[in-house]
């Protein structure tokens, strides 16, 4: 086959699996609302086969440019997506054996893949020289890698947010109604057991799962993302040492992947300090998102710098 | 004052030392230093910054002069070297002192002295306890066997009944955290070794000359570290060719690659090299990177027949407007002659493929030059004061003091008539290559450091802390078994572990728990 045609492949199976994630996407929502296991086994096989055709997509983006599949912002996009969603499949569906935060992560993985193939889309081509060495493979796998993680842990920590200040709220009744405690019974379709690992028996309430379990996911895929990022940067730094003479130069993409790192670091050191715990944790960890998607989007679009080989024209 | 404070004042002095000292070691201390060191870094990262954006700060100052002023007196354009972005690291890495020295000889005494026995384990948050038919001295080396397999240190009592033991696992958490941490202070070592005792320059050379590593021959392109020697190498570069390549019509680079033969300081040939990007050469402890490229035009002037100057002059390019790819640029060079009178400057604009000066004039259009083709030059030349003694650019001329001479335009191959007994001649254009030379021997020092920083990472945040008891007393025939044991970390997992460690433990020889076993299993 030719360029054009496997290029071809690769754009319509990136289609497939962006159709396929919206329809998960619907799917594990409906779940969430309405508890019917029927629908979430379609949704989480929709998302297998998605995962699948995306597979297939950056499989023959590599083919057809010759090269390693994540050499500029639309095919780094894509397999940040692919990774967010088989995190998550992995991670919370096949680890925590959670079923209801499909819809989250599969939106997430939606919207880096639209924003990708709108915005940043260009045909496969070479590498440039500066990146055209094989720590391509490792830093830059790295990163992605870290920044999936990372992102699918911010999300459980967006959620864990929500469903933290709804306990709250339902812990501190309202004076006049008096014991308004119970008011959150499991809705009618719940499946006992399906969503909650054992022993949280009590914390059955409400269409999320309980905001300990939610920060406990968060808080293991960010610690699993930081030596990933830790390793990123420091791969990064023996690449740049050999490409441009200088292992680091707070060049605007060094500077805001530090950044994002300090800001991590700084979550996971929170978590261990006594009035740092939880809530306050927790948006650590959000400002560190926001840093990780300046670090991704800024960086490359906006900040000049020698980083700024998005393959964006 | 009151009498009381001034009668002591080395007491409030001590007491204020310690509630620096007590505040700076507080992981609130150590969150907020994090936090300001990130969003110092991100002033860094949106302000222009010396050195990477100088054409961005002297726009500032000329558009904003009171901003650009007030950003200057705080530091804003050399974040990474300003006194409070110092401070802040300093503070953290004094913090970080403050909390690592108690932990690590905590961690020590802790290694040294064995796990220590517990009193009721009736308590402990796991509890169990198991009928095995077993003797007791069999069922307690059956247990210290299991918690070994399972990487628990093991100390226990022997003798005396009833027979216990005391086990744990998972220092290596603080001993990883330790070392993940202390690791920063040898990258700060490799960083102050390596910068300080080191240089790094740039060297332009020219396709066809030989370049001699030593300070002069930097062209002031040179850094060097505090506690540098002062003994340049003196190994030598001889570039035979540069080579860019591009793709065709794109203009998308593919390579750029500089073929040198290196010789030792005493002129002995060592090797040829091809320096590429991501592919530097190493000779003598010094190391040589592709940095960048132009083009030198060979431009010979004389005067009544005798050369005045001659040889490669080195071009180079203006910041190319906003939308224009530095190919559609043309270069700019400079040919000063001081020794005429009057000073003869000659200011050169050159179109290495005169196709595209071609397509400028003809239809407007830029084109990037991918490659020499009929290269060509408009000169302007100028008579007058060179003005030498001020700060001058390789690239251009000083026409204060000059008045215009005469113009044209000059194709490869040919020479031209300035009048005045002048004659200008282009033989040949070549290109010249820009290496960044560096040496800079902290770098292992940093990668010992990374690699330990990632060893140390790992126990860190995913080891956790375990302690268990066991006590064995006699029981008819068998032995009755009690376990204790609490985790420090993830918890919630730590019941399951419990759950098959004790059933590990209990399953006595013919493999049958004891069906009156009596269970009690907190939950959080």
């Amino acid at each position: 086959m030719s360029v054009e045609q496997w290029s071809r492949v690769s754009t319509d199976a990136f289609n497939v699996a962006l159709f396929a994630y919206i329809a998960g996407m619907l799917g594990y929502f409906y779940h969430l609302a309405f508890r019917r296991p029927v629908v979430w086994r379609i949704a989480s096989l929709t998302a297998y086969a998605g995962l699948l055709a995306h597979l297939v997509s950056v499989v023959t983006r590599g083919i057809a440019a010759g090269r390693v599949p994540w050499g500029n912002m639309y095919e780094y996009s894509s397999l940040l997506s692919l990774l967010v969603v088989a995190a998550y499949l992995i991670i919370v569906e096949g680890v925590y054996r959670l079923r209801t935060l499909g819809g989250f992560a599969l939106a997430f993985a939606v919207l880096t893949m639209a924003i990708a193939v709108e915005f940043l889309y260009v045909g496969p081509g070479p590498l440039v020289p500066a990146l055209n060495s094989y720590w391509i493979k490792i830093h830059v796998v790295a990163a992605i890698a870290g920044s999936s993680l990372f992102a699918l842990g911010s999300i459980v920590t967006i959620l864990y947010l929500v469903k933290d200040r709804f306990e709250r709220r339902a812990a501190t009744p309202p004076p006049i109604m008096g014991g308004a405690v119970g008011l959150e019974e499991a809705p009618p379709h719940f499946e006992a057991g399906s969503d909650e690992p054992v022993g949280a028996a009590s914390e059955r309430r409400g269409l999320l799962p309980s905001a300990a379990v939610l920060d406990r996911i968060a808080y293991r895929t960010i610690a699993f993302a930081f030596p990933i990022w830790t390793f990123a940067i420091i791969a990064g730094a023996i690449w740049a040492e050999n490409a441009w003479g200088r292992y680091w130069g707070w060049d605007p993409k060094e500077t805001w992947s530090f950044i994002t790192w300090v800001i991590f670091a700084g979550y996971l050191h929170a978590r261990a300090t006594s009035g740092w715990k939880g809530h306050r944790a927790a948006v650590i960890a959000l400002v560190g998102f926001v840093s990780l998607l300046i670090t991704y989007y800024a960086v490359n679009l906006w900040i000049v710098g020698l980083h700024s080989y998005a393959g964006v024209s | 004052m009151s009498s009381a404070t001034a009668s002591s004042p080395r007491v409030t002095l001590l007491q204020s030392v310690a509630l620096v000292w007590r505040t700076l070691r507080s992981m609130r201390t150590a969150l907020l230093l994090l936090l300001l060191l990130a969003l110092g870094s991100v002033a860094g990262s949106l302000v222009p910054q010396v050195g990477t954006s100088d054409a961005r700060i002297a726009a500032m100052f000329r558009d904003h002069p009171l901003r650009a002023r007030i950003y200057n007196q705080l530091g804003l354009f050399d974040v990474f070297g300003s006194w409070w972005f110092t401070l802040i690291t300093a503070l953290l890495l004094v913090s970080l002192v403050a909390c690592l020295v108690p932990r690590t000889r905590a961690l020590v005494r802790n290694l040294r002295t064995r796990p220590q026995p517990a009193r009721e384990l009736e308590s402990m948050r796991h509890y169990t306890v198991r009928h095995v038919a077993l003797a007791p001295d069999r069922a307690m080396a059956r247990a210290r066997r299991v918690l070994r397999r399972r990487l628990y240190r093991v100390a226990g009592s022997n003798g005396s009944a009833p027979q216990s033991l005391a086990a744990d696992k998972g220092l290596a958490r603080e001993a990883g955290s330790l070392l993940f941490h202390w690791s920063f202070f040898l990258i700060l070592v490799g960083v102050i070794w390596g910068k300080g005792t080191g240089f790094s320059g740039q060297a332009t050379i020219v396709e066809g000359q030989t370049w001699t590593e030593a300070h002069a021959n930097y062209a002031g392109q040179i850094h060097e570290g505090r506690f540098f020697d002062e003994a340049h190498t003196g190994i030598r570069v001889h570039v035979d060719s540069f080579t860019a390549t591009y793709r065709i019509p794109s203009g998308i680079p593919e390579d750029f690659v500089t073929r040198a033969d290196l010789y030792d300081p005493d002129g002995r040939y060592v090797k040829t090299v091809d320096i590429r990007v991501n592919h530097p050469a190493a000779i003598d402890g010094v190391k040589l990177y592709q940095f960048g490229y132009g083009w030198a035009p060979v431009i010979d002037v004389r005067e009544d027949g005798r050369l005045v100057a001659s040889g490669p002059v080195v071009c180079q390019q203006g910041t190319p407007p906003p939308g224009v790819s530095p190919l559609q640029l043309p270069w700019d060079c400079a040919v000063k002659l001081p020794s005429l009178r009057p000073q003869v400057g000659i200011q050169f604009r050159l179109w290495p493929d005169s196709r595209a000066l071609y397509a400028l004039l003809s239809a407007g259009k830029a084109m990037p030059m991918l490659t020499e083709y009929a290269p060509v030059m408009t000169y302007t030349a100028y008579r007058g004061d060179l003005r030498l003694d001020r700060p001058q650019s390789i690239s251009s001329i000083d026409t204060a003091a000059m008045r215009r001479w005469t113009s044209g335009v000059i194709g490869a191959g040919q020479s031209v008539q300035l009048g005045r007994g002048l004659t200008m001649s282009f033989p040949d254009l070549r290109q010249y290559t820009v290496l960044e030379v560096k040496r800079d021997r902290g770098l292992w020092i940093e990668l010992v450091a990374a690699i330990l920083i990632l060893v140390g990472l790992l126990p860190a945040l995913y080891t956790s802390r375990r302690k268990v008891w066991v006590t064995a007393e006699p029981d008819g025939s068998g032995t009755v078994l009690k376990v204790g044991g609490f985790a420090l970390q993830r918890r919630p997992q730590f019941e399951q572990e419990f759950a098959r460690l004790v059933d590990e433990i209990a399953r006595s020889s013919d493999g049958r728990a004891d069906e009156g076993s009596r269970e009690k299993v907190h939950t959080t």
